[in-house]
């Protein structure tokens, strides 16, 4: 042990991973220390978030403060979701300031957000289990190990089948009349569509019930279906039952509560620190952090370090802190190299489907159901507020559509960006369209990868270079499941189809960059440095098989928690 | 004067991004059939502005200890001629050159379609590198990713609230107050932020995920 230690464990980053583990080690008694590099929401200790520094830390779970979350969390998607300045961008508190820099020499930008909660402040909540298939023997664990993890997280969040609104209803016909079958499992084994199961709580029961306004449901427990998923979900009566389950409205209350955990944003974690130990060898003995507001720099002390700042800034870090050379850390980056296919409808066909002239994609959970095709991928039903769904379209890797015309025996209409009078036309189809989001289940890769260089650094050190090209297994697979999408949405009764080709450099789900086997171990401890473990979307051995990764890395922060705990605190 | 966070930008970087804008999402007096409010576009609603005003706080120096802007508005600018200019010795434009745009270059010389090979030929980096403006010389990298970029910042600011920030638009984020409805969300029907709607119709599945096949592997 370390005896000048005051914390047993400190944990960087408290996004999707980093808050789990935090509850978990609270909960076994550890005393914990949370540093995350961005703003807090929704606590009094930080009335202003963006303005003001505010206090140090908090571990009081009375801070939380659902009025100032409902006053920040302003659904306007400009004010949050704009990559430069929003409140759920990648950068400091201060949105005075420029965003924290990567460099990415490609199209495309990285979606990640800092702040108690990261990213899962503007996911979508999409909370699938892995694929079998892509676990059992390719992992160095098999899937009936992640199992009763998933279920403690699962009831702990909570997950739930979504609810169905219009873009459901429409969804689940088209997907039905093309052949395919409802999938009611948890543990997914052949393709079909199905509700998402989301970590999102079912509406209030007084939803359709006209003697209840609509803002006061908001402020009662249930989801409202006002579909700002991906803005920032402020919907709910406490912190704790806000209706989408950010990891800052769930384990973070669960952690604050075991009276163990001291939570401290604006706190950007520099180095991991170590000590060479006769017994235990290079071990991890605390972590350096700078204060974003004020530029200072300390050192803090603890028995273990859990790095959960995510697959580009947990190699970064390691990088960073001149740990032992491993020629797989920040290597096998996966993304889902992503696509998008879109019907446009009309109110006639509307009508007799849906008894509505209009899908309304922009109502309900941003995404409210799914189709899995294991040994593929998936694809994510989803709708968006405008400016959010454009820019999705404008993201084409295929150039101008008017430039090239696809080839005539192609199952879509479209494909690549559409821009001038033509954009016009179809935005003003807004209203009566509905969406599929591909996720291709990419492998891990030696040349995709996070790196850094000396010369390109900002005031935390080097910076991530990203680099990332999907290969032709995953080209195919993308195309297979655009096609699908293109039937359902057919069968579903879209007049038109625009398929999008998204760039390979849009990163919504980055994993695989310290894979299980090669930079950890199957308990997530650093093979090289003892006492260091990660609980974020690094350690996944590969891509999932193209589920949303977040539940598979709540599950593996959980497992590792125990794990922890057994090795170096029973 | 200009309140808040906005630089000071010459004439011809103003006249760049107007003509980038204005082509991506035009004046359209042919949708009036549509409602007189389909003819307005990114020009009318102001996202040149919001295009420079992203553009220079994107990027910080990534050269040294202390954190400063890439001021990329400009060079974007300069970017934008020498992709136009190539484009004309090189025969590939389609349509006449006018002068549109009071102290714009060559790039707001072209038609819409005609921008939109010059971008093109950025986006595909067949341009002489050369030929750029530091930070793009050179940069392959930098320059696939900021031209893409100039076509999704583009609609995410026009599709989105910013023009109703009207008076407060060019202020910090912090300061800005949404004072309208914006233009484009009654272009595309959308009703702006919401306590929720009643169209819940069910659940196609029981939401408990219990009890279903956890142990049937």
């Amino acid at each position: 042990m370390i005896m000048t230690s005051n914390f047993d464990a400190i944990i960087v980053g408290a996004g999707g991973g980093g808050a789990v583990i935090a509850k978990e080690l609270g909960e076994q008694g550890l005393k914990v220390l949370v540093l995350e590099a961005g703003a807090w929401y929704g606590n009094k200790k930080w009335p202003y978030p963006n303005q003001e520094r505010g206090a140090k830390s908090s571990s009081n779970p009375d801070d939380l403060d659902v009025g100032l979350l409902k006053k920040y969390y302003t659904k306007y998607e400009n004010d949050m979701n704009d990559v430069v300045s929003g409140k759920l961008r990648w950068g400091p508190a201060d949105r005075r300031r420029p965003p924290w820099a990567r460099d990415l020499p490609q199209n495309g930008f990285v979606w990640q957000a800092s702040g108690v909660g990261g990213t899962t402040q503007h996911y979508w909540a999409n909370s699938p289990r892995a694929y079998p298939l892509a676990i059992d023997n390719v992992w160095p664990i098999p899937y009936s190990e992640l199992i009763p993890y998933y279920e403690k997280v699962e009831s702990t969040l909570p997950v739930y089948f979504a609810a169905t609104t219009s873009k459901e209803e429409l969804y689940y016909y088209g997907a039905s009349k093309a052949g395919w079958s409802l999938l009611d499992k948890v543990n997914i084994t052949s393709p079909g569509y199905r509700p998402q199961p989301n970590a999102i709580l079912p509406p209030n029961e007084n939803l359709m019930n006209p003697a209840y306004t609509l803002e006061q449901l908001s402020n009662m427990e249930g989801c409202t279906l006002a579909g700002h998923c991906v803005n920032g979900c402020p919907h709910g009566p406490t912190v704790d039952k806000i209706a989408k389950r950010s990891t800052n409205v769930s384990y973070i209350p669960l952690a604050m509560k075991t009276g163990n955990v001291t939570i401290q944003p604006n706190a950007f974690t520099t180095r991991i620190l170590t000590d060479t130990d006769p017994k235990e060898g290079l071990r991890a003995v605390g972590v350096e952090y700078r204060d974003t507001w004020t530029g200072e720099t300390q050192e803090v002390r603890a028995n273990t370090v859990v790095m959960a700042a995510g697959a580009l800034e947990t190699p970064r870090l390691w990088l960073n802190s001149g740990l032992p050379h491993n020629s797989w850390v920040g290597r096998g980056l996966t993304n889902h190299y992503f696509d998008a296919v879109t019907g446009i409808f009309n109110e006639k066909e509307l009508n007799s489907i849906l008894g509505s002239p209009g899908v309304n994609s922009f109502v309900g959970n941003t995404s409210g159901a799914r189709f899995d095709y294991p040994g593929l991928g998936c694809m994510l039903l989803f709708g968006l507020s405008p400016g959010l769904f454009s820019t999705l379209g404008s993201l084409s890797n295929a150039g101008y559509n008017f430039l090239h015309p696809h080839p005539p025996d192609e199952p879509w209409d479209a494909y690549g960006r559409v821009v001038g009078v033509p954009l016009k036309e179809m935005m003003m189809n807004y209203r009566r369209m509905l969406s599929l989001l591909i996720i291709t289940a990419d492998e891990p890769l030696p040349q995709n990868r996070v790196t850094v260089r000396p010369t390109l650094v900002d005031e935390y050190g080097p910076i991530p270079i990203v680099s990332y090209t999907p290969d032709k297994e995953a080209k195919n697979k993308r195309n297979q499941l655009a096609k699908i999408a293109a039937d359902i949405l057919k069968n579903a009764g879209a007049k038109e189809i625009l398929r999008t080709d998204l760039p390979p450099g849009l990163f919504l789900h980055l994993e695989s960059t310290m894979r299980m086997g090669y930079v950890v171990d199957t308990s997530c401890e650093a093979i090289q440095v003892k006492r260091l473990f990660i609980a974020d979307n690094c350690v996944h051995y590969n891509a999932i098989g193209g589920a949303n990764p977040t539940l598979t890395t709540q599950a593996l922060a959980v497992r590792t928690a125990e794990k922890l705990v057994n090795k170096y605190f029973s | 004067m200009k309140p808040g966070n906005w630089p000071i930008v010459e004439p011809h970087t103003r006249a760049t991004f107007q003509a980038l804008v204005e082509a991506i999402i035009p004046y359209s007096p042919t949708l009036a059939r549509f409602g007189n409010e389909q003819t307005f576009g990114a020009l009318e609603e102001h996202i040149d502005e919001f295009m420079i005003l992203k553009l220079d706080k994107l990027l910080t120096s990534s050269y040294g200890y202390y954190s400063c802007r890439i001021i990329l508005s400009r060079p974007t600018a300069f970017m934008l001629d020498a992709a136009a200019t190539q484009l004309i010795v090189t025969g590939q434009t389609q349509d006449p050159q006018t002068f549109q745009f009071p102290y714009g270059g060559p790039f707001t010389t072209l038609s819409r379609n005609d921008r939109f090979r010059a971008i093109e030929l950025l986006e595909k980096v067949k341009i002489d590198l050369g030929s750029l403006p530091p930070p793009y010389q050179y940069n392959a990298g930098l320059v696939k990713f900021i031209s893409g970029a100039l076509n999704w910042m583009t609609t995410s600011g026009y599709y989105s609230e910013w023009s109703g920030y009207g008076s407060t638009r060019l202020g910090q984020p912090d300061n800005r107050r949404v004072e309208f409805f914006p233009i484009s969300w009654l272009q595309v029907g959308y009703p702006g932020p919401a306590y929720g709607y009643r169209d819940f119709r069910g659940f196609l599945l029981n939401p408990s995920l219990r009890g279903r096949d956890d142990h049937d592997l």
